[in-house]
C-alpha cells in the first residue's frame, strides 16, 4: 500500500471522482442497505484505505491487496475522503 | 511442511457412520481445487431440490483408507446470503435444509494472501459451534507477496487445527487428511463480544429459536445473529421457514432500531472485523515489498481501456475459430458413427416401424444431440481455461460498460457468450448472477444469440441465396455476420427494454473480486469441462430424444400407401397436415406449408430444419453438402408457378430463425431454471412473435420494394 498521511481534505467524494492512482479513506456507505453489508463484508466498510487503479465508468481500486470492480452505480454509494500522499 | 503438534492418529472407536464434512470459503480461494485434490473423480453433481444451485459431494479417504464424505457448498462471502448459491451454503450450514442434513464438521478454506478478509465467513462460521479445520490455501503465493503468517499463533487464537496448504500444488493434503482423520477434532475456543446494543436482541432471538425452532444453543446463537444481518433472508426452495414467534421478535427490534437510528447490521459487520483485525495483527507480519505484482502488471494491459478491448477481441476470436473450426472434424466423426449404426441397424432389423423408431427417431435425435458435443466441450475448455487464470473476471470488468447500458452487468456477458454455441449451457451459466431480475434478463435474452444449430440452417439460406460459384465469399460471410449481430442487437434491445417495463429494478450495483492471475490447472479445466458435458447430455439429450422420437411420430403417421415416396408420406402425415394448418399464419411471411413442416421440426433442434427440407423436397444431402438440396429447393413453386425460395424468402426465413424460439431444449431449460411455467412461455411468446412480426415487416417491405 503507498504511504499516505492520514490528514484529508474535508469534502468527501463519491469513488467515482476519486482520481485514478489516488487513495482515499472510506467515510461513509450510502444507498441500499444489503448492499452496503455486501461492501463491509468484503472489507470495504468505513475507515479502510483504498487505491483507485482506474476507471469512470466501471472502477478497479484496490483495498487490503485484492482488486475490486466496481460498477459506476456502486462506486458511487461509497463515500471516500482523498487522502495525501507524503 | 512440519506436521502440526494437533495431528495425531485417530483413536479406534471410530464411528461407523461415513462422517461428512462441508467445504465452504470465499470464491476465489481455491475451493475446487481443493475439493478435486481431496476427492479425485469420486465426485457425484446433482442439485438441491427445488433451486438451481449445484450440490457436489466426493468422497475422500482417511489415513486408513476409510470414506469420509465431503459436501463442497457454493463460494460465499458472507452467511448473510445474496444470491441462491449463498443461501443454499448458509442453509446447508445451519440445518436449514431437509435434503441436506448438517454436515458433521466444516472445512474452511482461505486465501492466504488476503487473510483478513477471508477470516471474516470462518469468523460466522466459528460460531456454528462445530467442529472446523482451516486450511490456509495459497502459502506459495503469500510468501511471494512477502508477507509471514504466524500459524501457530492462528491455530493458538481459535484453537482449532490451521493446516498451510498449496492445493494447486497438492502442497499439505496429507496434513490436511491426518487432520481430517481425527476422531477428536476440537470446538474453536473463539470467543467475541457481541456489541451491546444488539446483544439482548440476540439473546431473546436465540432463546426462541431454541424455544420455538427447536434448534441447538449455539446454532441458535450463530442464526440470531444471521437473521440481524441479513435482514432480506434469501430464502430458497427447501430452506425452513422461521417459526412466527421468532418472526416477531426480529421484526419488533428492528422496528425498535429504526425508530432510534442504529445501524444494527453496519454494527454487527465492523465488530467482526475489529475483532478480525486484532487476531490479522498476531498473525500476519506485513510484507516489506512493495510496487506493482505481476498481476499489477498484467492489469495494467488487460483491464485498459484501448488495449483491454483489443486482448478481449483476440481471446473471443480465438474462442470461436475454435468452436467452429477444430470442432468440425470431431462432429463429422460423430455425424459418420451416428450414419453407420442407423445402416446397422437398418441392415440387421426387418424393416418396419421399429425399425424406423430406432433409427429415425432415437439414434437420429440422440445423433442430432451428440453432434454438438466437442462445441460445447471446447467452449467449457476455454471457460474454464479463463476462469482458472482469472481473466474471466477481467472480461466481465471490461463488458460491464457495455452491458451497464441496457441494464445489465458484466456478470451477465459469459451467459450470453456461451449461449453463442448453445443457450442451455449459457442459461445455466446465469446462476453466478446475484440479482434475480438480472438473471431473469439474461436468461430470456441469451437464446438470441445465434447458436450453433442455427448455422446449418443460415449456411442453406446463404447457399439458396447466393450461389457459391457466382458470389465471391466474403459476401456469404457478410451475411452470417449480419445474422450474428442481428441476434445479438435483438439480445440487448430485449434486455434494455425488459429492464425498463417488465423487470424494472435499480441499476445494478456490481462489487466482483479480481483474483490474482494464475496458470490454469489443466486437471480442474478437465474436470469442469467433463461434468458441464455430461449435465449437458443428461438435460438436453433426454428432452431432445423424447421430443424426436414424437417428432418422428408425427412425420410417419397417418402411414400412406405402400408406394408413396417419402415426400408423399410426409406430406400426407400430421407434421403435413400441422403445415398446411400453419400455411395462414406463416402465407404472409412469404412461407408455405412445406417450409411450414421445418419451422415445426425445428422445434426438436433448429438445425432439424435441414434434414426436413431433404425429406420435404426429396433431395438427398448432408449439412456440408447442400447442393442438390439447394437445386432442388430453388425448382420448387407456389401452385401459381412463382418461385418459393425467392432471395427476399431466403432472408425472411434466416431473420425467422434469428428471433424465434424453436428449441425444445432450452424451453425445458428455462422451465427449470425459473420454476415454473411462465416464462417459459413468456420467453417463446416474445421471440416468436418477435420473429413473425420482424419477418413479416421485412417480407411486405422487400414486396413492396419489388423484391
Amino acid at each position: 500500500m503507498p504511504r499516505v498521511s492520514h490528514s484529508s481534505n474535508a469534502t468527501p467524494l463519491s469513488l467515482c471522482q476519486l482520481p485514478a492512482g489516488a487513495v482515499g479513506r472510506v467515510c461513509e456507505l450510502i444507498g441500499d442497505i444489503q448492499f452496503c453489508q455486501r461492501v463491509r463484508e468484503m472489507g470495504f466498510g468505513e475507515s479502510t484505505f483504498v487505491t483507485k487503479v482506474s476507471g469512470t465508468g466501471t472502477i478497479l481500486c484496490q483495498v487490503n491487496g485484492t482488486r475490486i470492480a466496481l460498477s459506476h452505480g456502486a462506486a458511487k454509494n461509497i463515500l471516500v475522503e482523498q487522502l495525501a500522499r507524503r | 511442511m512440519a506436521l502440526p503438534t494437533h495431528i495425531s492418529a485417530p483413536s479406534a472407536n471410530s464411528t461407523s457412520r461415513v462422517p461428512v464434512y462441508a467445504l465452504v470459503g470465499n470464491p476465489n480461494c481455491g475451493k475446487s481445487t481443493l475439493f478435486n485434490a481431496l476427492t479425485g473423480l469420486k465426485q457425484k453433481v446433482g442439485n438441491y431440490p427445488g433451486v438451481t444451485v449445484e450440490k457436489k459431494v466426493g468422497t475422500t479417504y482417511s489415513q486408513h483408507g476409510q470414506p469420509i464424505t465431503v459436501i463442497d457448498l457454493p463460494g460465499a462471502y458472507s452467511l448473510a446470503a445474496r444470491s441462491p448459491d449463498e443461501a443454499v451454503t448458509r442453509d446447508v450450514l445451519l440445518g436449514r435444509r431437509s435434503d441436506t442434513a448438517q454436515p458433521d464438521r466444516i472445512l474452511c478454506i482461505v486465501d492466504a494472501t488476503n487473510l483478513e478478509r477471508n477470516l471474516y465467513l470462518v469468523h460466522q462460521i466459528l460460531d456454528l459451534g462445530r467442529p472446523v479445520i482451516l486450511v490456509l490455501n495459497m502459502m506459495d503465493l503469500a510468501a511471494q507477496a512477502g508477507l509471514r503468517l504466524r500459524l501457530n499463533r492462528l491455530e493458538h487464537e481459535l484453537g482449532i487445527p490451521v493446516i498451510a496448504c498449496e492445493a494447486a500444488n497438492g502442497k499439505g493434503i496429507i496434513e490436511l487428511r491426518l487432520a481430517m482423520s481425527r476422531t477428536d477434532l476440537p470446538l474453536s475456543r473463539h470467543a467475541w463480544n457481541v456489541p451491546a446494543p444488539i446483544a439482548s436482541a440476540v439473546t431473546e432471538l436465540q432463546a426462541s429459536l431454541i424455544a420455538h425452532d427447536r434448534k441447538a444453543p449455539l446454532i441458535a446463537r450463530a442464526e440470531a445473529l444471521l437473521l440481524l444481518t441479513d435482514q432480506d433472508s434469501v430464502r430458497v426452495a427447501g430452506s425452513t421457514p422461521l417459526d412466527p414467534r421468532t418472526a416477531e421478535i426480529l421484526r419488533g427490534w428492528e422496528k425498535r432500531w429504526e425508530g432510534e437510528g442504529t445501524d444494527w447490521a453496519g454494527t454487527l459487520v465492523n465488530s467482526r472485523y475489529e475483532a478480525i483485525g486484532r487476531l490479522a495483527a498476531e498473525v500476519v507480519l506485513p510484507s516489506a515489498t512493495t510496487g506493482p505484482t505481476t498481476s499489477d502488471r498484467i492489469d495494467a494491459v488487460v483491464t485498459h481501456p484501448v488495449w483491454g478491448w483489443l486482448v478481449l477481441g483476440l481471446v473471443m476470436l480465438l474462442l470461436f475459430l475454435s468452436i467452429f473450426t477444430l470442432a468440425e472434424y470431431p462432429m463429422n466423426w460423430i455425424d459418420g458413427r451416428v450414419a453407420a449404426l442407423a445402416n446397422w441397424v437398418k441392415a440387421g432389423m426387418a424393416p418396419g416401424d421399429l425399425r424406423d423408431l430406432i433409427t429415425d427417431g432415437a439414434i437420429a435425435g440422440v445423433g442430432g444431440v451428440l453432434i454438438f458435443l466437442p462445441q460445447i466441450l471446447i467452449l467449457f475448455f476455454f471457460i474454464g481455461l479463463l476462469e482458472s487464470t482469472g481473466y474471466m473476471a477481467r472480461a466481465a470488468f471490461i463488458m460491464d460498460r457495455l452491458m451497464s447500458r441496457v441494464g445489465l452487468n458484466g456478470k451477465s456477458f459469459i451467459p450470453l457468450l456461451s449461449s453463442y454455441a448453445c443457450a442451455i449451457p449459457g442459461i445455466m451459466a446465469t446462476r453466478t448472477i446475484e440479482d434475480p431480475k438480472d438473471r431473469l434478463v439474461t436468461i430470456l435474452v441469451a437464446p438470441l444469440m445465434s447458436c450453433s444449430a442455427r448455422l446449418p440452417v443460415y449456411l442453406l439460406m446463404i447457399a439458396a441465396l447466393v450461389p457459391g460459384d457466382r458470389v465471391p465469399l466474403l459476401t456469404k460471410v457478410g451475411i452470417m455476420l449480419l445474422m450474428y449481430a442481428l441476434g445479438t442487437v435483438g439480445a440487448f434491445g430485449f434486455a434494455w427494454l425488459f429492464k425498463r417495463t417488465l423487470l424494472k429494478g435499480a441499476p445494478p450495483l456490481m462489487i466482483m473480486e479480481l483474483p490474482p492471475y494464475r496458470l490454469p490447472l489443466f486437471r480442474d479445466v478437465a474436470l469442469h469441462m467433463v461434468e458441464r458435458a455430461g449435465l449437458f447430455l443428461r438435460r438436453a439429450g433426454t428432452v431432445i430424444l423424447g421430443i424426436s422420437i414424437v417428432l418422428w411420430f408425427l412425420a410417419a403417421y397417418p402411414k400412406a400407401p405402400a408406394d408413396a415416396t417419402p415426400t408423399q408420406q410426409l406430406a400426407q402425415s400430421f407434421a403435413g397436415r400441422a403445415g398446411h394448418l400453419l400455411e395462414p399464419v406463416i402465407r404472409p411471411l412469404g412461407f408455405d406449408w412445406q417450409i411450414g413442416i421445418g419451422l415445426i421440426t425445428s422445434f426438436a433442434a433448429r438445425e432439424v430444419f435441414v434434414s426436413t427440407m431433404g425429406v420435404v423436397f426429396n433431395a438427398e444431402s448432408s449439412d456440408n453438402d447442400t447442393k442438390p438440396l439447394r437445386q432442388a429447393m430453388l425448382a420448387a413453386r407456389w401452385p401459381d408457378g412463382r418461385m418459393l425460395f425467392t432471395p427476399l424468402t431466403c432472408i425472411t426465413l434466416m431473420i425467422f430463425y434469428v428471433f424465434a424460439m424453436q428449441c425444445m431444449s432450452t424451453i425445458a431449460v428455462v422451465k427449470r431454471e425459473t420454476n415454473g411455467w411462465k416464462w417459459p412461455v413468456f420467453q417463446t411468446v416474445y421471440m416468436t412473435g418477435t420473429a413473425w412480426v420482424l419477418s413479416l415487416i421485412v417480407y411486405q417491405a422487400g414486396r413492396g420494394l419489388g423484391f
